[in-house]
């Protein structure tokens, strides 16, 4: 049985830090969860959220962000949930993150750094708000080894 | 994956245009969304039978009016249904005696621009208690409950007996139940969130517990909760000028929103008209802007 969380701030900067924080209240000491794995869903929920702030909600008095997490014995699950403006793919390129720093593009690394940091993200927009999730495979522990 | 995010230009439609409910339309797809107006044109019958889905049986139940027919003691109707076909909007009015005044609950909803869902109205008094004329000008003029003008008399004989800004009595209790029949409504209807901009503060904070989050707002609530501490800006505008600045209102839901309604947000620029919420049916968004709130 999954266990599940919830927070809910405003989208604004300062809201980040209440984010992890509450990652490493409920994930820390999670079994499979080490210190690279909470380090890498809090730079994906800090992206995340970045962009929902910058853009999401541009040009609005910024509402609120809903982050669900969900601890499966295999996996973390988060899902944001925001109600300002609604993403689509676009057809800009990857940033080219091999080229020397002075050539790169402004811009574009957000979703880059989410990409790296989890095994899987998805959106959804719909009436009842856009919810990005981001899914994140635990390690495998001496006891699941023993299991299979 | 994803490569690339961009922000959408043009926002679809939630419900598309599927023409007027049919049986075969019933059939196809269980998901489907209907909007109001697709009720509305419904033959009258059906129409009293699905929105009586709104209504708590047990809010009319407690002044004597059947569930089913609307019917007071003395078989007057209690119920009124304004659901014109082609409207876009459901009005339904309760009163605990025929009297136009002894109106106790009274819920709007209505499709908005891109048919989703919008309550527009949600009153729930007790018809009990004594009625303060703020929605009236000493001249009879109506204020739009103290937003478009103001009964400054009454105002403050409501402050001081404990009512919110907005509220000719004092509340009847029971909005937790009316907001889950309004899930199951809308539920029913395949809707998956509604949509509403609170009339004042304390109204925005009952809405925080019944589950709504912020589409617009929320960081002004934050805003307004830090403003209000010793030494914030809202809380140096307590002082006195008026009935309706007491420096002992920052402590609390009603005490801040009879400031706000008096005009105090303009000490940071301000304004009590941006505010827009959005209900998820079946969740709760757990948001607490006033933590530890006294109401």
């Amino acid at each position: 049985m999954a266990e599940t969380h919830r927070i809910t701030r405003a989208a604004f900067l300062e809201s980040l830090n209440d984010f992890r924080q509450f990652l490493k209240e409920h994930c820390r000491g999670v079994t499979g969860v080490t210190e690279e794995i909470l380090y890498d869903i809090q730079l994906a929920v800090d992206e995340a959220c970045t962009n929902i702030i910058t853009h999401g909600y541009a040009n609005m008095d910024p509402g609120s962000i809903i982050l669900d997490l969900e601890i499966d014995r295999d996996k973390l699950t988060i899902a944001l949930t925001d109600f300002g403006h609604t993403f689509e793919p676009g057809s800009a390129p990857v940033p080219d993150v091999d080229a020397p720093i002075e050539e790169r593009e402004m811009g574009g690394f957000g979703l880059f750094f989410i990409q790296q940091s989890v095994d899987r993200m998805d959106y959804r927009a719909s009436e009842d708000g856009n919810t990005m999730t981001l899914t994140k495979f635990l390690a495998k522990t001496m006891e699941d080894e023993h299991e299979h | 994956m994803l490569k690339y995010f961009r922000v959408k230009q043009e926002p679809e439609k939630i419900v598309p245009d599927l023409g007027a409910i049919s049986l075969a339309l019933l059939e196809r797809d269980a998901t489907l969304p209907f909007t109001i107006r697709q009720l509305n044109n419904l033959p009258e019958a059906v129409k009293q039978r699905l929105y009586r889905g709104l209504l708590p049986p047990a809010l009319l139940t407690r002044f004597g009016i059947d569930p089913i027919q609307w019917t007071g003691a003395d078989k007057e109707l209690m119920v009124h249904l304004q659901a014109e076909p082609e409207s876009e909007k459901v009005l339904i009015t309760v009163r605990s005696s025929p009297a136009p005044e002894d109106e106790y609950f009274a819920l709007e909803l209505a499709d908005n621009s891109l048919n989703g869902i919008e309550l527009n109205l949600i009153v729930l008094n007790d018809p009990l208690a004594p009625r303060f004329s703020i929605d009236r000008t000493a001249e009879g003029q109506p204020t739009m409950f103290g937003t478009l003008h103001r009964n400054l008399e009454a105002e403050g004989q409501a402050k001081t007996a404990g009512l919110a800004p907005g509220q000719v009595r004092a509340g009847l209790g029971g909005s937790k139940v009316v907001f889950e029949h309004i899930d199951s409504f809308l539920a029913m209807l395949g809707h998956r969130a509604y949509f509403l901009e609170p009339l004042t503060y304390a109204s925005a904070w009952v809405f925080e517990r019944r589950g709504f989050a912020y589409v617009r707002g929320h960081k002004l609530m934050d805003d307004i909760h830090r403003a209000f501490q010793p030494g914030g800006a809202l809380y140096a505008c307590l002082d006195d000028r008026s009935p309706f600045r007491k420096q002992e209102q920052a402590g609390t839901v009603r005490g801040r929103a009879w400031a706000i309604h008096d005009g105090i947000l303009d000490a940071i620029d301000q304004r009590w008209d941006k505010i827009r919420m959005v209900k998820q049916i079946g969740r709760r968004a757990g948001v607490e802007t006033f933590p530890q709130a006294v109401y």
